[in-house]
Order: structure tokens, then sequence, then C-alpha cells
């Protein structure tokens, strides 16, 4: 008798390892020369970034679900930062910077920067900061966080095509890392990194595809992470060896079915997520604690 | 290569313009010019046509015919712009374009016979844009077929693949070149025919040349019969009409996946390296293609 061999794959690159962070909390994401989960046939050297988001202005119309556990904290970021990593154990977090939106509130980017800076130096745990999408805003906010948080090596995002090179500036003068945004489109997710790369080291680059929950385009996003994955090991494409963030928990708790009980909404949120981490994911931001807790249980 | 110009097109404003209010002047221009840069047929792309179709095509068929010898490829979706152009071409046309959608078959195909035509015949049928060079093959069996009962040989069928932007759909792209190499088994005689401007759309402008220029080589390379190009591009022309040996053997030789010494190249030479390595699906495409 033959004795059966799987077949192995062995690919002659990794991703990217990209840092958030500094000092002994920081964290590294990427790094793995092989698809998720395929300890088998290569190394996958860091686990992927789970990170909590808090916003800047008290919630609004969040599910009664996802608003409990921070139900205490909510008027107050700080607090709610410090709960996220005190009692939910999150090793990284997600700062929406949600009242700098030019169509509502219009925080000024030193305010902005201010509530930043406050926030982060309350946490010894890696920051993810995010704008608002709004391409000109979001340079004049991001520039000022990245001044204001100096050598804090945040993760700023999200990074456009139409306001990359200010941020990018910024982000390499103060030592921060960036997060590139292309909506659902491998030939832009590629264009931007070029982009950037130019002079801003790729290293330090996340790649966001943009992300939906399950049941609302999730296949869109699973094949585009996939695809991401395949072009930067099979065929090496250097472009698209950089880390790969999903950000979907607004979508998921926007979703009737996560509205229509906590559990199910949990397990909505957690499943996508887990969903992403198999397409390639390397770093995903949620917004239940139990969400969290979940996707660490199962591939821990 | 056959090329036919695709220049005179409603697309453009002063053509467009020059059509509304029966302007010879511009079209004159645009056929001259055309003929001179040496094309083997012109292209009228009248558009849907909605109001006059049958007048307008007819005045510009006899306008266009004022000026030019070449044979003519008639470019609308509307039958009756189609068969009033038809009535009056001098030469041989080409229907552009019919596909396997049974709309198209039953009011385009006829036509095909009774004006002693040839047809452009596109792979969309009823399921729209066929995914992969199987599908495409399918789809043109049973179309073929179909204008075969028509008493249409093979001969006078133009077999359309359809180009989509290298932009929008790469794997599109790897598709066409397949499917194109087909073609000889699954309609012997037939010819080939592609928009090759589309190829490039949404490429940045000073860099479509590059895409469509190395396209042509690569499919001429597999035999493709003919091309509807920018008639005013003059790489293109050179390259088709030989002038341009060293170009064609490097392209040939990146198709081949030779080993070539990257820094021996001239930055022309590197530029159709690279750009033939994205058209056949081996790098990805992104606008900046030639910056890594």
């Amino acid at each position: 008798m033959v004795k059966y061999e799987p077949p192995l794959e062995k690919y002659s690159v990794n991703i990217r390892e990209a840092i958030v962070g500094e000092g002994e909390k920081a964290i590294k994401i990427g790094g793995e020369n092989t698809f998720p989960f395929h300890f088998f046939e290569g190394s996958l050297p860091n686990p992927p970034g789970l990170a909590l988001e808090i916003l800047d202005i008290q919630p609004e119309n969040w599910a009664q679900w996802v608003l409990e556990p921070f139900q205490d904290v909510t008027f107050d970021p700080v607090r709610w930062a410090e709960k996220c990593v005190e009692v939910f154990g999150a090793e990284i977090l997600c700062l929406r910077l949600l009242s700098t939106d030019p169509m509502g509130r219009d925080t000024s980017p030193r305010e902005a920067a201010r509530i930043t800076k406050k926030l982060a130096d309350s946490i010894d745990v890696p920051l993810i900061v995010w704008g608002t999408g709004t391409e000109e805003k979001d340079s004049q906010v991001l520039i000022e966080v990245a001044r204001v948080c100096s050598g804090k090596n945040l993760l700023l995002g999200p990074v456009l095509k139409g306001n990359y090179g200010q941020i990018a500036k910024a982000a390499l003068e103060y030592g921060h890392a960036l997060v590139a945004q292309a909506s659902m489109d491998v030939n832009l997710t590629k264009e931007l990194n070029i982009a950037l790369c130019k002079f801003f080291p790729a290293e330090r680059i996340v790649i966001d595809t943009t992300a939906s929950a399950l049941g609302y385009g999730l296949e869109y996003t699973f094949s585009i992470i996939e695809s991401i994955k395949q072009f930067a090991l099979m065929d090496r494409d250097t472009m698209m060896q950089m880390p790969i963030l999903a950000d979907f928990g607004g979508d998921c708790w926007r979703t009737k079915e996560a509205k229509e009980s906590k559990e199910q909404g949990i397990f909505w949120e957690a499943i996508t997520g887990l969903t992403f981490l198999l397409a390639g994911a390397n770093l995903l931001i949620l917004r239940h604690p139990d969400a969290l807790r979940l996707i660490k249980e199962m591939i821990s | 290569m056959i090329l036919i110009g695709e220049d005179l097109n409603v697309m453009s404003k002063e053509i467009s313009r020059a059509m509304k209010e029966r302007d010879p002047e511009p079209i004159r221009r645009c056929v001259v010019e055309q003929t001179r840069n040496g094309m083997d047929y012109l292209d009228l792309n009248v558009g849907p046509v909605a109001k006059d179709p049958g007048e307008t095509m007819e005045w510009l068929v006899k306008t266009v015919q004022e000026f030019t010898d070449l044979p003519l490829c008639l470019d609308t979706t509307n039958p009756v712009a189609m068969e009033s152009g038809l009535k009056v071409c001098k030469k041989k046309a080409l229907i552009n374009s019919a596909s396997g959608a049974t709309e198209s078959k039953e009011t385009m195909l006829p036509l095909v016979p009774k004006y002693s035509a040839g047809v452009v015949l596109s792979v969309i049928n009823d399921a729209g844009l066929p995914s992969d060079a199987d599908e495409r093959a399918s789809s043109i069996l049973d179309s073929a077929a179909f204008a075969n009962e028509l008493g249409i040989p093979n001969e006078d069928i133009w077999i359309d693949p359809v180009l989509l932007p290298v932009g929008v759909d790469q794997r599109q792209v790897v598709a066409y070149l397949e499917f194109i190499q087909m073609i000889p088994d699954l309609a012997p005689g037939a010819k080939s025919i592609c928009g090759l401007s589309n190829l490039s759309y949404g490429a940045p402008r000073e860099l479509r040349g590059l895409l469509n220029h190395t396209f042509l080589v690569m499919t001429g390379r597999y035999g493709q019969h003919s091309a509807i190009v920018n008639g005013f591009d003059k790489e293109l022309i050179r390259i088709n009409r030989g002038e341009m040996p060293e170009i064609v053997n490097l392209v040939y030789r990146a198709m081949d996946e030779d080993d070539m010494d990257i820094f021996s190249l001239t930055q022309k030479e590197l530029e159709y390296v690279k750009t033939t390595q994205v058209l056949k699906g081996k790098t990805l495409y992104s606008h900046s293609w030639l910056e890594v």
C-alpha cells in the first residue's frame, strides 16, 4: 500500500508584519507565509488582532444589546476605553472620531486630537484612530492627531485615494501606521499601496477593503480579502503583502437579525468576524465584547 | 491584422453635431485622415439613434463614401438605421453588431444574407456576458449554428469575444486570450474582431496606447483577424504594419516568460514587458502598473 501524503504548498514570501502601539503591549499583525489557519503548511507567527471600538460621542440608534455592556461609560470615551481594557480584556482599541463629521457636530481637529491624546495616555494598549471617511476633514483631523500623539505608533485610518498624501507625511514624521482603504476593488487597493509606498514604509500599511455583514454582502468582502492574500502569496505581489483589517461591527448591529435578540446579534458579529479571519483578515474591529470573547475562544 | 477605424463616433461631440446638422466637413476630415493613416475599414457608430434613424445612417454612409473607397462597418443597435445604411453601401459592409441574445439574433442576422454583408457576432447571449473562455465557446457555437441556418457562412461571421477594460476585470482579459485561440476549432473559417480601445478604458490617458498596442501584438500572435481601433494611433498602425519587429518580438518573449535581462532593456521595452505581464494576468493590474 502506498502511504497517502497530503499535498502541501510552500510559499516563498511573507505577509509583512505591521506593529501597532509601542512598548510591551504593542501588537504585531501579519507576518505569515501561508493562508489563514494553515499551520500545517507554514508559519503564522501572530494571532489576529481583535479590537474593540469606542466612539467619541454617545452612540445613537445602537441596539440595546450592544449598548448594555457600555451603558455606564458611553458619556466619556476615556472611561469607555478603560472599561474595554480592564473589564473586557481588549488588547487593542479603535477610537472613532464621529464627532468630527462635517455633516454632524463638526468638532475641530484640535479638539479631536485632545480627546485622542487623553484617551491614548489613559490606556496602555495600542490604539486605532478612525476618521469619518470624509477626505478633507479626515486629513485635517488625522494630521493633528498624528502630531499631538507623536511617537505612539497609532494606526490611523481610513486613508483614501484623495487624502493619503498629507496624512501619510504626518504619519511618517510623527511615527504612526496607516490603514489604506479602497472599497471592494483589488486594483484600486494595489494602486493606493503603490502611491503610498513611494514615500511611506510598506511595513506600516494595513489594507482595508471595507467589509459588510453576514447576509448583507459578506461574500464580496470574503472574495476580495481572499484574492488579496492570493495575489500576495501565490503571485508574490509586493504591493498586496500588507496585513488586512476588517471593520464590520456597525454593519452587523444595523441588521434586523442582530436587533432581534442579544444572542443572535452577538453570533452575527462573531460569525462575520470569524469568516473574515478565514478569508485572511489580520485585524478585526469589533463592537460587542462577547463577540470578541467568542472569536478569541474559537481561534485559540 | 485588419484595422477598423473607430473615430466616426457619436460619442465625439464634433461628429455628433455634424450628424445632427448634416454638416459634411467634420465627417470629411475624420474620414480622410483615417483613410490616409491606413485603416482597412471605417466604423460608423451612430449609437442607438432615437430620431430619424434611417435617414441619419443613410446620409452618413453616402457622405462617408464621397470621401473614401474603404468598406464600412455599420455600428448601431437600431435595425432600421442598420438596414437603411446597408441599402446604400457600395462595398460589402460589416454589420456591427449582432449577439446571441434572442432579439439581436432575430432582428440583425436576417439582414446579413439579405445584403450579402458580414456580421460581427458577439458572445453575449440572453444570460449576458459569459464569464470565462468555455462559456464563450458554448455561446458562440449556438449563435454561429443559428447564423449558418440562415445561410450565413462562417467566413462572413466576425466573432467578437467582448473585451472588457483591464481595470474592470482582468480575468476577463485573460479569458479573452484563451478564447481567441479556440476560435479556429469552434467555427472554422470564421474571423475574429475586438473593440481594442475598450481594453484601456479608465486607464490613465497617456498609457492607454501602450495597453492597446501590447494587446494587439498578443492577440495577433493568437491569430486575431481584426480590431476596431483608434484610427489616429500612429504607433499602433506602425506595429501592425510590421515596422516595429523588435517590440513584437519582445512581447512574444514576455508572453513565453523567457528569461530576460531586465537591465538591458530600454525604458520603452521595459514598459512593453510589464504591460504584457499585466495583460496575460501574471501581474495584478493597477493604474500604476509601470511603476512597480
